[in-house]
């Protein structure tokens, strides 16, 4: 931690060897594009190595703090405008019941696996919330949901989450 | 409150993957910081989910490294600088080592510096020595001036031009006689021909028809007057060109003559 406090360039090296992998998995999956992953990646590690100060020990660990990085630069790109204009992305509101009866694919892995146990409704939740961003009060109005019950089930379905993770 | 619920209600999971809000991150810090039940409970959580994350880590493209290392180069760069500074060892030897240069270079400089100050000193030496010469010369020639205007002013003195014969027109010259005090003779010459380097001008008095020898005439430079023989008395003065060294009578032409 002294190290990379101090911006050593070994611990650059060490830091992006090590986590560049489990990042770019999360990146891609909530951006898809292999091209905008990279960008991601790199503006992940750019802003990692300018906030590294910021980094507070007794709040969680390194590689939590990286992956919220990590997820906002993701979701912030799939935001961005240039974005929206070259994904096939849908806006929540024309999602429609279409999230309803999203199935898990074929081509899942990484946390978005480990979701395909979750129950499709939870699962729903959690993609919006984690992988697209949406706060829980859009998802409420996209989802014709009451608040209440959008937090409670993504909180279900996170304590289910903890033990597929074990 | 029970902490075992607490923990159960999912704020754990929440917290962890950025779903908290401001409020409920601020008490579950607080909570964190209260009882390590709920510290250790987001510690487990976070090292599962790290876990996961790892094992199904994609490796970017290896030329990415690269990039995002030259993008973040200058800020390692600019702390690089300030580490270096604390290998007290290779600065102090650097300080060695520029101390010496900056005396070589100072010995350097000094060395021309008194080079240049002792070539300059010279030139100035040779040059007050030329200005000092040149000043006596013009004070010389100024005293000298001044006597010849003295002598000239002085009461008494006549002045007598004479003019050119017909064998040189354009001639004239000018006699200053003394005619009260010393009976000096000055000439004055306006106006002669080069005489040929074996022929000499030779100034006359002419009494009553007699001539009277006042001398060759040696023309100096820089000098108005030419002194020449005295004379107690003259009715005319004249000029002849004579042979070098003179004539004890006139035989040559008459160049310029002129009368009282």
């Amino acid at each position: 931690m002294t190290a990379l406090r101090t911006k050593d360039d070994q611990a650059f090296g060490y830091l992006y060897d090590h986590y560049s992998g489990a990042l770019y998995s999360v990146v891609k999956q909530i951006v898809g594009d292999a091209e905008v992953s990279n960008d991601v990646l790199q503006e992940t590690f750019v802003n990692i190595w300018r906030k590294i100060e910021l980094y507070d020990e007794s709040k969680g660990r390194l590689f939590t703090w990286m992956l919220n990085i990590a997820r906002n630069a993701a979701i912030d790109k799939t935001r961005s405008k240039s974005f929206q204009q070259s994904s096939r992305q849908q806006p929540i509101m024309e999602a429609d019941g279409a999230y309803g009866t999203v199935k898990p694919g074929v081509d899942d892995f990484g946390l978005k696996k480990v979701l395909q146990k979750l129950k499709d409704e939870q699962r729903l939740l959690i993609d919006l919330s984690y992988f697209q961003g949406y706060t829980h009060e859009q998802i409420s109005k996209a989802l014709d949901i009451p608040l209440g019950t959008v937090k409670t089930r993504i909180r279900t379905a996170l304590t289910q989450l903890r033990t597929l993770l074990q | 409150m029970n902490v075992k619920e607490y923990i159960n209600s999912g704020i754990v999971e929440s917290y962890v993957m950025g779903f908290a809000t401001d409020a409920e991150r601020q008490e579950f810090e607080q909570m964190c910081a209260t009882y390590p039940e709920i510290a250790g409970a987001r510690d487990a959580f976070e090292r599962s989910l790290e876990t996961r994350l790892m094992q199904d880590a994609v490796a970017p493209p290896p030329y990415l490294k690269e990039k995002i290392v030259q993008v973040i180069t200058p800020l390692v760069a600019g702390n690089g600088l300030e580490e270096e500074s604390t290998q007290a060892p290779v600065r102090r030897m650097n300080v060695w080592k520029l101390l010496a240069a900056a005396c070589f270079i100072g010995l350097l400089g000094i060395g021309y510096w008194a080079y240049t100050t002792n070539e300059k000193n010279k030139e100035l030496e040779t040059s007050r020595a030329a200005t000092e010469k040149q000043l006596q010369q013009s004070t010389a020639q100024l005293e000298s001036l001044q006597q010849e205007a003295d002598m000239m002013m002085k009461p008494g003195v006549k002045m007598v031009s004479l003019k050119g014969t017909a064998m040189a027109p354009q001639a004239q010259t000018t006699v200053f006689w003394d005619t009260t005090g010393t009976k000096d003779v000055y000439l004055m010459v306006n106006n002669l021909p080069q005489p040929a380097s074996d022929k000499q001008y030779q100034l006359w008095a002419l009494l009553n028809g007699k001539p009277i020898d006042l001398g060759m005439l040696e023309v100096k430079e820089k000098h108005l007057l030419v002194k020449m023989k005295n004379v107690q008395n003259a009715q005319a003065f004249a000029i002849t060109l004579e042979e070098k060294g003179g004539s004890p009578t006139p035989k040559g032409q008459m160049y310029v003559v002129g009368n009282l």
